[in-house]
């Protein structure tokens, strides 16, 4: 076997090193055949050339054989050379495989340390590709712009535009191509089975062509269907067409109730296609008259997007808006005309839009991705370091057997990268369960969540990190071998000479850095962790338990008047409260903790708006029944909440909260004061505890209530999509189908949604900081197991190097509890170095986690104290192993051994 | 004595196949031997051989290697590899049986 593998290598040596060349080898073959002939030709008495004639004539035509052969033999030469490069990288891998399967502890190590690292990464830039990376499901989404309005002397920093503006601005801008308009909501669909209540948008029709996307099936709005009064028509969602209308295409031209109007369905969007996440199902006209310019001026609801001209830039179209407003301030005077001081226009890079304030949080990701993985990477290249420095040995031997610098390179090469491919093969895996994992515990925690999963750029990512981590790895015992120089091991044959102290420092150094970047990121995750907990904790303003929620919305077609609303509520939370383990029960329009803004214009008697006063516009106008107290736990600091008396009352009594009272009526008090929100004059009858309504995690908004049963009759109002609150003994959702079926009865053709507990709802507004939390505590806890094992391998080596010296301490008089305390001070000393860098590195890293954080500092001592203490501890245990190991050192075999 | 150029494709690469499978020969050699065993009945192209030995080495049928010759100047020697070997006695038991057909029909 050695001799059959000596005569190839020195073939090949023999071969690279005079590179004979085909023709030359091509001429000499030939060359011998002719001469053999010629000789043969010869003997039978020819003479020399005649000979040689002959026997180059039996060839044909000699030289057209030989370009032949040349051109045959370079091809035959690359095609063995390739089938060689095949073969001995085959051979490469099983020696690779060989060798882990030799040292099966290592490998393992090895391997899970870098899928964790590597999985780690593969989940989060899922996230990130899914949420940043992907493309918008619209055409050159660069192009488009959000237009916004604001108040700024009402705080309003970010508002909606309304019907007049948006056409004003359509025909008088120059810098864009068109611009769209639409507001999401729900609505009610009655489709061949019963009716749903889905997520839904009006968008006027030139929202389509804005966005560059048109119809799957049918097309989309006409103009003239988006004028009132025209015929109803809508667009359904892909989705929609699926689940509801079986993919049927005769489904254009069909017509349904939409709100409990009769509507022709003239388009199926193409699937993807939605807006803010919302899931949108159904699409309505706006149905507004483009030539009014006089009303709704103040009713402010639309979301605009505006697609750039050829060449426009950013800069250019807020110019033009800046334009406009003069033009408008002109043209028109009243409270609510656009003007840059009181009333600007600003147009926004849609995409930062869409994904709101996602993206730090991604970046926060990335950043904690790239320390896992350095971690992993350190830990890896310690090992390899560690059996590189065992392994020299036999490299110098086959160094000096001849295999070449470069095959050597490729062998260890090969190693590094079978390692790399495995550990890359098992952290894909890891990291698409972790994440599906985490999207079905917590959903909502960020957006296009549809759209985050494992794909052809995630795998190729992935590929592209476990490479360059393999080749980084494979050389790393080539330089070790490089730096040892080879003659000296072959020589000494000892495996204590090639140590390098440069060996030694450098795994010294990667524990200290493995362990700091530990404890920032255990650091950042307790910061998270508490953040979540004082979240939980908040107060909402009322309580959160065994309530039930659902909402209704009744269609105007069927309850045409405020009377006809009035009375289903009633009859219905009669029969609600009749129900066994109904407790009590209310109906409210808006559902804390997260509601959309109202922002309604609201007078105060004998209260002039100021410059420096607030403005006079109420952030929440809330509609609630009988019994909300009782049901929601809503507390009233002063006066009295409504009676049922107040429901015939002549007076319209309302109630305020909080915040309102210390806003409009500072150091007095409210109560008796009137309010004017619409035609009448309410007086103030009691102030309720704030309850919150921008989210958890934010203050609360002025607020306002009404007595519904009141309302109806005095105002000839009513609010037609109310929530039912339902506060049950216990578990709440088996009462939801008695209340759906009750329901069903009073109303068969109503739709309810949402239904869910109070505590679901919750867990849903907190979805983001939870999953950012979830992430970042799964990064720690991986960062805190490789930082242990990296420990445990560095101190497991460093007792096998000091067993020499162990042995003649242990010798010379020295008990197993001062050699525990030496091996021990070793540890403490690199974990403790690493514990300072990385206390430090977390003080100045954690304010990037300001924008996560709820009432807590970003310098908050108990995570400071904690994370550091708890690594300590890890590190400790980590140590304690190798450390008695090294007690158990026989001295007499130490200094025997060489 | 057969026309040359009789040869169908691929019965060269069994012939040649054969002629090495014993001991390893050059190229003047096959060509000399393939003539000698069956009586001058085929005789090999020399334009047509080297071409063929080539392509054989190229599929891995054979391997090369240069050595000392009679003429005590190098030749290349052409041995079977152990996938030639292998397609030999697969090419034998083909032609084998497609001669037993064939003369089971002219005999009947």
């Amino acid at each position: 076997m050695i001799s059959a593998e000596i005569v190839k290598l020195s073939r090949r040596t023999l071969a690279r090193v005079f590179k004979t060349p085909v023709a030359a080898e091509v001429k000499e073959e030939l060359d011998f055949h002719i001469e053999k002939q010629t000789r043969e030709y010869q003997a039978t008495g020819m003479s020399r050339d005649e000979a040689r004639r002959v026997a180059e004539a039996r060839f044909g035509n000699l030289s057209k054989v030989v370009s032949d052969l040349e051109k045959i033999g370079k091809r035959r030469d690359e095609v063995m050379a390739r089938r060689e490069w095949w073969g001995e990288s085959r051979r490469d891998v099983r020696y690779a495989l060989r060798q882990l399967r030799r040292s099966p502890g290592f490998a393992v190590v090895a391997v899970l340390t870098l899928a964790l690292g590597i999985g780690a990464n593969t989940a989060v830039f899922s996230v990130i590709n899914g949420v940043l990376l992907k493309p918008l499901p619209y055409e050159a989404p660069e192009e488009l712009v959000s237009v916004t309005s604001a108040f700024p002397t009402m705080d309003f920093d970010r508002f909606w535009i309304s019907p007049p503006e948006y056409f004003e601005l359509r025909e008088w801008n120059q810098v864009f191509a068109d611009i769209g308009g639409y507001r999401t909501g729900t609505t009610s669909i009655e489709t061949n089975d019963r009716p749903l209540r889905v997520p839904s948008a009006v968008a006027s029709w030139s929202f389509f062509p804005t966005m560059g996307v048109s119809a799957e099936l049918g097309r989309t709005f006409s103009e003239e269907e988006d004028l009132p009064g025209a015929t109803p028509v809508a667009l359904i969602s892909d989705g929609l067409w699926r689940r509801a209308f079986g993919q049927d295409t005769e489904v254009i031209g069909q017509t349904v109730r939409i709100n409990g109007v009769a509507s022709t369905i003239v388009g199926v969007m193409p699937p993807g296609f939605d807006v803010e996440d919302a899931g949108v199902d159904v699409w309505r006209p706006l149905n507004i008259d483009p030539n009014d310019h006089v009303n709704r001026r103040g009713n402010h609801f639309l979301n605009l997007v505006a697609r750039l001209d050829d060449g426009v830039s950013l800069e250019r179209a807020q110019a033009d808006l800046d334009r406009l407003e003069v033009r408008w301030e002109e043209e028109f005077q009243g409270t609510h005309t656009p003007s840059s001081e009181f009333h600007p226009f600003r147009a926004t890079d849609f995409r930062t839009d869409v994904l709101g304030d996602v993206r730090p949080a991604m970046m926060l990701l990335l950043g904690a991705v790239v320390f896992v993985l350095l971690i992993a990477c350190a830990n890896v290249a310690n090992l390899l370091l560690a059996r590189s420095e065992r392994r020299s040995k036999e490299v110098a031997v086959r160094v000096a057997m001849g295999a070449g610098q470069a095959r050597l390179v490729r062998q260890l090469l090969t190693e590094g990268m079978t390692l790399a491919l495995l550990g890359g093969a098992l952290g894909l895996a890891l990291g698409h369960f972790a994440l599906q994992g985490l999207l079905r515990v917590n959903p909502d925690g960020v957006p296009r969540v549809a759209e985050i999963g494992l794909d052809g750029t995630v795998v190729l990512f992935t590929g592209g990190v476990a490479i360059i981590t393999g080749l980084l790895f494979g050389l790393a015992p080539l330089i070790n071998t490089t730096m040892a120089k080879v003659g000296n091991t072959l020589k000494e044959g000892g495996s204590r000479t090639t140590r390098s102290s440069a060996g030694q420092r450098a795994r010294r150094m990667l524990v200290v850095a493995e362990v700091a970047l530990a404890v920032v990121l255990l650091t950042g995750s307790g910061l998270m962790l508490r953040s979540m907990a004082t979240l939980q904790d908040v107060d909402l303003g009322f309580q959160a338990e065994n309530l039930l929620t659902m909402e209704v919305s009744l269609p105007a077609a069927d309850y045409p008047t405020p009377v006809d609303v009035g009375a289903f509520f009633t009859t219905a939370l009669e029969r609600i409260r009749a129900l066994p383990g109904v407790v009590s029960a209310t109906a409210m329009s808006g559902l804390p903790p997260l509601r959309t803004l109202d922002a309604n214009d609201t007078e105060f008697e004998d209260m002039e708006p100021t410059e420096e006063g607030p403005p006079h516009n109420v952030d929440y106008w809330t509609s609630i029944d009988a019994d909300y107290a009782e049901t929601m736990g809503i507390r009233i600091l002063e006066g009295r909440g409504f009676e049922l008396a107040d429901a015939l009352a002549e007076t319209p009594v309302m109630l305020v909260n909080e915040r309102l009272a210390r806003t409009f009526y500072p150091g007095q008090t409210p109560l008796g004061r009137r309010i004017r929100p619409g035609p009448s004059w309410f007086t103030v009858i009691g102030i309720v505890a704030d309850m919150k309504q921008a989210g958890v995690n934010r203050e609360a908004g002025t607020e306002l209530f009404f007595y519904s049963p009141q309302l109806n009759r005095t105002d000839g109002f009513a609010y037609r999509t109310q929530n039912f609150m339902i506060r049950t003994e216990r578990n709440p959702l088996g009462l939801a189908e008695p209340v759906r079926r009750l329901l069903g009865d009073i109303d068969a053709a109503l739709p309810i949604s949402d239904v869910q507990t109070m505590e679901q709802n919750l867990a849903t507004s907190l979805a983001q900081p939870r999953f950012m939390t979830l992430l970042l505590s799964l990064f720690a806890a991986v960062a805190l197991l490789l930082a242990a094992i990296g420990t445990y391998g560095v101190m497991s080596y460093s007792v096998v190097e000091r067993k020499r010296e162990i042995g003649i301490r242990m010798a010379m008089g020295a008990d197993s509890s001062s050699v525990l305390g030496m091996v021990l001070k070793q540890g403490a000393v690199l974990a403790g170095l690493g514990l300072v860098i990385g206390v430090a590195g977390a003080f100045g890293l954690t304010r990037f986690l300001t924008a996560q954080l709820y009432e807590v500092g970003t310098t908050d001592p108990g995570a400071f104290v904690l994370a550091p203490l708890f690594l300590a501890l890890v590190a400790t245990a980590a140590c304690y192993l190798p450390a008695r190991r090294a007690t158990r050192v026989d001295p007499v075999s130490a200094l025997r051994e060489e | 004595m057969a026309p040359k150029n009789t040869l169908l494709h691929g019965t060269l690469e069994v012939l040649i196949l054969k002629t090495v499978s014993q001991a390893p020969r050059h190229g003047y050699a096959i060509a000399r031997l393939l003539e000698e065993r069956t009586g001058e009945a085929i005789q090999v192209e020399e334009g047509s051989l080297y071409p063929a030995l080539y392509r054989m080495e190229q599929k891995g049928l054979l391997a090369s290697k240069w050595g000392r010759s009679e003429l005590d100047r190098r030749a290349k020697f052409y041995g079977l590899t152990r996938k030639g070997r292998a397609r030999l006695s697969e090419e034998v038991e083909a032609w084998t049986a497609f001669s037993q057909a064939v003369s089971l029909i002219l005999a009947g």
